[in-house]
């Protein structure tokens, strides 16, 4: 952040961090929506109770976090400091540490339709740049400052992926046992064909169910799971997943302690399924308090946070 | 070699770092705890200088990423056992506080920078301690207290001796509770080690010691029982001889019986090696002040007492109103003359006496007369002395003046005259030695914080607040420091605590230690000790060896006391001393010639014991029919101050 700072100084543009993070000012704009799904156990989405005992199966934690907030502007174009690492928390005797070496990586986001070319050229000798508008013809040389910010936005999301990517490919490569991910696993050539590869989705905007089975997916009950399902989609990975309930949900919202879990759809999945729905089982404890999602946060993922924010200060 | 990373230095704004406190955060396994000497290394060079920060850890804490303790029973769904099967164990911290022991460079004195922190090695101790000043180098002067251990780092802790014993600073006051802070061995260990390390052209030096409770100090001339391999090391490494002391000289008072010494050392082997203590008039009566009391002493009785003091006793003393000259020099010979002046004043009808009024007279006659009944056994009617020999003290001696059995009022009455008497051949340079260690147990009876103002408080004051220029050292030992008087305490430059009673942690006197160090202190083992020094910063923790003496407890199981003697038995045993072929039938058959007079027979004996005669037996058959004027110890010589050498004071 200090080198992005004193880049726009010295280009002549009066930096400092302005407003909230866009993360927090930016939310999810897209419409909730059912996606419909081809079963892959049985001829229909059913409710399954995860046999046997949760158990401790999983041996590493993948997350990464982002953090983007506007600090400049040049005239009124938004300039966007972003700023991501990913890391692999490995479990050993109880205790999570760093595999590898985390991945870092930040950048100054604008849009250079928007700004002079020896600007953005100035700029770029001294940080890392990063064109929002790059390959993107249809990009308006002028327009809503919200629709750049959501562009940067957009932008570090990406570099967060990237990162995120990069580190299930290594671990593909190199790692030793199950890594759990936060969130999907489609996005990941690597992962989405590795068994050892597990996805976990918290949020749900979208419901991978036909309508007629929602009512089935919301009620669930702890400890069980659905069918696993095939997802397709054009510009991802295909993977096995099902929706599984990590905790109690009686007189609370019907999200609540659902998790969708994606794995590579391979073998026998109606046993890799319950493996799996044990590992997660297993790891409600300790539980993930005070986080807000600590409903379907595992420690894992938490503490893998906590270490990015750590290291991302 | 640099050692390994310990931790790391941490600050936050609302825990920062001062120039006296820092902190650090370490992994959980490290071997750190409370009174772990570290040190600091920061990469930041200060004028040119990397910094280097010695501190003492005083604090820890360790936490989770738990917000509150709820969380983790919602994460065990209440079943306490469920949270050991948990995969995953919650990231966890330990903190530690550690208070500054030194700064090198020493200025600027800044806060402590931010840098990696190491156990510290032996070399470390001695630069933390600022032990470099005065350990090794030309002219050393380290007294070994005790060995700090931490983390694998073994190194002797060395006292000053110019700041023990004087004259910079001197005094040691050593607190904790009874049976558990082993207070007494700490004073053993620790003149033990006085003796052998303090510098020849320090002077010469000797411990009187005063055993006040059961058989403490009867038996440090016999070696230890107990005594294991680790302690030998610890002797080993320390440079202290692992014997008992070589040269032990005992004292103590007879029994109120007088057939047999009060002391709890009267096994038959061990007999030859006590004197009795034992003093006539004039000796009592320079401290009479010791067992009057506030209505005892009026301004009349004193009047007549230093009258008694300056124009009676030890000379010849003549009046119209006696009838013979007299010439007193006991309680016996006062007693005479006090007879024969009230019965002349009676006879007269006489009311007044060179300007004393009768009853008054009366009044000390009667409370001089029952110096002897009080303090029986130390105090003679006769005036015979036996006594420390003041003049004569030897380097590197141990004097134990046992008076646990006496009672309070001649115990107050050896204390004070004894330490008054080595003050008074300390400032003539007569004593025969250069300085005195004067072990005190119990300070906070005879120095008490509150009470009546007694002659003991005031000399023991004196004694702390003056004696270092004297080379007089009180080394006093005290259950509750709260409890002894606060400028004894205050004038103390060495402080040793062994295991604390809670409640006396709680006073305002240890407000300065964090609550774990005084939760360390609390629980300390035997053999532990916390040492505050001039030159420590902060208190160390250290670890000492027991005494290679025998201990009371076991000195009285191998030499158990002997049996109560007859007048025969008590006769023989005395002159078998001076001559071992003297038989109880001898000795009965010299008896027989004295018919009941039990008093008699034990002076003749007294004083054939302080005579040492070639013929004990004639000489004390003689004495049964003789009176023998009380031997007088001399005094002399020119007062002299101690100074700092000027070679080591700087500002000198």
């Amino acid at each position: 952040m200090r080198a992005v700072l004193r880049a726009l100084r010295a280009s002549g543009l009066g930096a400092a961090p302005t407003g909230a993070p866009l993360e927090l000012q930016s939310r999810g704009d897209d419409p909730p929506r059912l996606e419909t799904v081809t079963p892959l156990e049985g001829d229909r989405l059913a409710v399954r109770q995860v046999p046997g005992a949760p158990t401790a199966g999983l041996r590493a934690f993948l997350d990464g976090i982002q953090r983007s907030q506007v600090v400049a502007h040049a005239g009124t174009v938004p300039l966007v400091h972003g700023a991501v690492a990913a890391a692999v928390r490995c479990r050993d005797a109880r205790r999570l540490r760093t595999w590898g070496a985390p991945r870092r990586r930040e950048a100054l986001l604008l849009p250079g339709t928007a700004l002079s070319p020896a600007l953005v050229t100035a700029l770029a000798a001294q940080v890392p740049v990063l064109d929002t508008t790059a390959g993107d013809p249809a990009a308006p040389a002028a327009t809503h400052p919200q629709e750049l910010t959501a562009r940067a936005l957009t932008a570090v999301q990406r570099m967060r992926e990237a990162e995120e990517l990069a580190l299930v490919a290594a671990w593909v490569s190199d790692g030793d046992g199950p890594l759990l991910v936060d969130g999907g696993i489609s996005g990941s050539p690597e992962g989405a064909r590795d068994p050892r590869v597990i996805g976990v989705v918290k949020s749900h905007r979208t419901l991978y169910a036909p309508a007629g089975a929602v009512p089935l997916v919301l009620g669930l009950r702890e400890g069980e799971r659905t069918t696993a399902v095939a997802l397709h989609s054009p510009r991802r990975n295909p993977v096995a997943s099902w929706y599984l309930r990590l905790r109690d949900a009686q007189g609370r919202a019907p999200l609540f302690g659902l998790v969708r879990v994606e794995v590579a759809p391979l073998g026998d999945l109606t046993a890799r399924a319950d493996e799996v729905s044990r590992w997660l089982l297993a790891e409600r404890t300790p539980v993930a308090l005070p986080d807000a999602r600590w409903d379907v946060m595992v420690y894992g993922i938490r503490e893998c946070e906590q270490y990015l924010t750590a290291i991302l200060r | 070699m640099t050692p390994p990373v310990l931790g790391r230095v941490v600050a936050t704004e609302r825990r920062p770092n001062t120039p006296h406190e820092f902190h650090f955060w370490t992994a959980l396994d490290a071997p750190v705890g409370i009174g772990t000497i570290v040190c600091v290394e920061s990469t930041r060079p200060v004028d040119g200088v990397l910094p280097r920060v010695y501190g003492v850890v005083t604090e820890g804490f360790g936490y989770t990423d738990l917000q509150t303790p709820l969380h983790d029973v919602l994460g065990a769904d209440g079943e306490p056992g469920a949270s050991a099967f948990a995969p995953t164990e919650r990231t966890e911290i330990r903190l530690y506080t550690a208070a500054v022991l030194r700064q090198v460079p020493e200025e600027p004195l800044q806060p402590v920078p931010m840098g990696t922190v190491h156990l510290a090695t032996e070399a470390d101790v001695q630069a933390a301690l600022r032990m470099d000043a005065y350990v090794g180098g030309a002219a050393p002067r380290g007294i070994p207290v005790g060995v700090y251990r931490a983390g694998g780092t073994e190194a002797a802790v060395h006292l000053d001796a110019d700041f023990l014993l004087g004259p910079e600073a001197a005094h040691l006051a050593i607190s904790g509770v009874s049976g558990l802070a082993t207070k007494t061995s700490a004073v053993q260990w620790l003149i033990a080690s006085t003796f052998a390390h303090l510098p020849e052209r320090k002077g010469r030096v000797a411990a009187v010691c005063f055993n006040v409770k059961g058989p403490d100090l009867c038996f440090i001339d016999q070696p230890a029982v107990r005594l294991d391999d680790a302690d030998r090391a610890l002797y080993e490494s320390l440079g202290v001889p692992a014997a008992p002391f070589p040269r032990v000289r005992y004292f103590a008072p007879w029994h109120a019986r007088g057939t047999h010494l009060a002391t709890l050392r009267t096994h038959e082997a061990l007999q030859d090696a006590v004197t009795p203590l034992t003093w006539g008039l004039r000796e009592t009566l320079q401290y009479a002040e010791v067992l009057l009391n506030k209505e005892d002493i009026d301004a009349k009785a004193d009047a007549l007492i230093d009258f008694i003091k300056e124009r009676v006793v030890e000379q010849r003393f003549e009046d119209d109103l006696l009838a013979r000259p007299h010439t007193v020099r006991s309680f016996a010979d006062l007693e005479a003359w006090f007879k024969e002046l009230l019965q002349a004043m009676e006879a007269s009808n006489r009311e007044q006496w060179r300007t004393h009024h009768i009853a008054t007279m009366r009044k000390v006659r009667n409370r001089l007369g029952n110096f002897s009944t009080r303090c029986k056994g130390l105090v003679t009617d006769d005036g015979t002395v036996s006594d420390l020999p003041f003049g004569a003290f030897e380097d590197r001696t141990v004097y134990v003046v046992d008076v646990a059995q006496s009672e309070d009022d001649a115990q107050a009455l050896v204390f004070a005259r004894v330490v008054s008497q080595l003050r008074e051949a300390l400032e003539k340079r007569a004593l025969g030695v250069d300085q005195v260690i004067v072990f005190v147990d119990e300070l906070n009876k005879y120095a008490p914080s509150d009470g009546a103002d007694t002659f003991v408080r005031k000399m023991l004051l004196d004694i702390a607040e003056r004696g270092r220029y004297l080379g007089l050292v009180l080394f006093g030992a005290q259950q509750f420091r709260s409890q002894v008087h606060r400028r004894v305490v205050g004038n103390s430059a060495t402080q040793l605590f062994g295991r604390m009673d809670a409640d006396e942690l709680a006073t305002p006197g240890y407000q300065t230690l964090a609550p774990a160090t005084k939760a360390r202190l609390a629980t300390l083992e035997k053999g532990q000790l916390m040492v505050r020094h001039p030159h420590f910063g902060q208190p160390i923790f250290v670890r000492f060896p027991r005494p290679a003496v025998l201990t009371g407890r076991d000195g009285v199981e191998r030499f158990p006391t002997a049996a109560v003697p007859t007048l025969e038995m008590a006769v023989t045993q005395a002159l078998r001393r001076l001559d071992p072929t003297i038989t109880v039938g001898k000795v009965q058959d010299v008896l027989a010639l004295a018919g009941d007079d039990e008093e008699g027979i034990l002076r003749a004996r007294n004083r054939t014991l302080l005579a040492r005669p070639e013929q004990p037996l004639a000489y004390f058959k003689k004495q049964l029919t003789t009176r023998v004027a009380a031997e007088v110890v001399g005094r002399a010589g020119p007062a002299t101050l101690r100074t700092p050498d000027p070679a080591d004071d700087l500002y000198g």
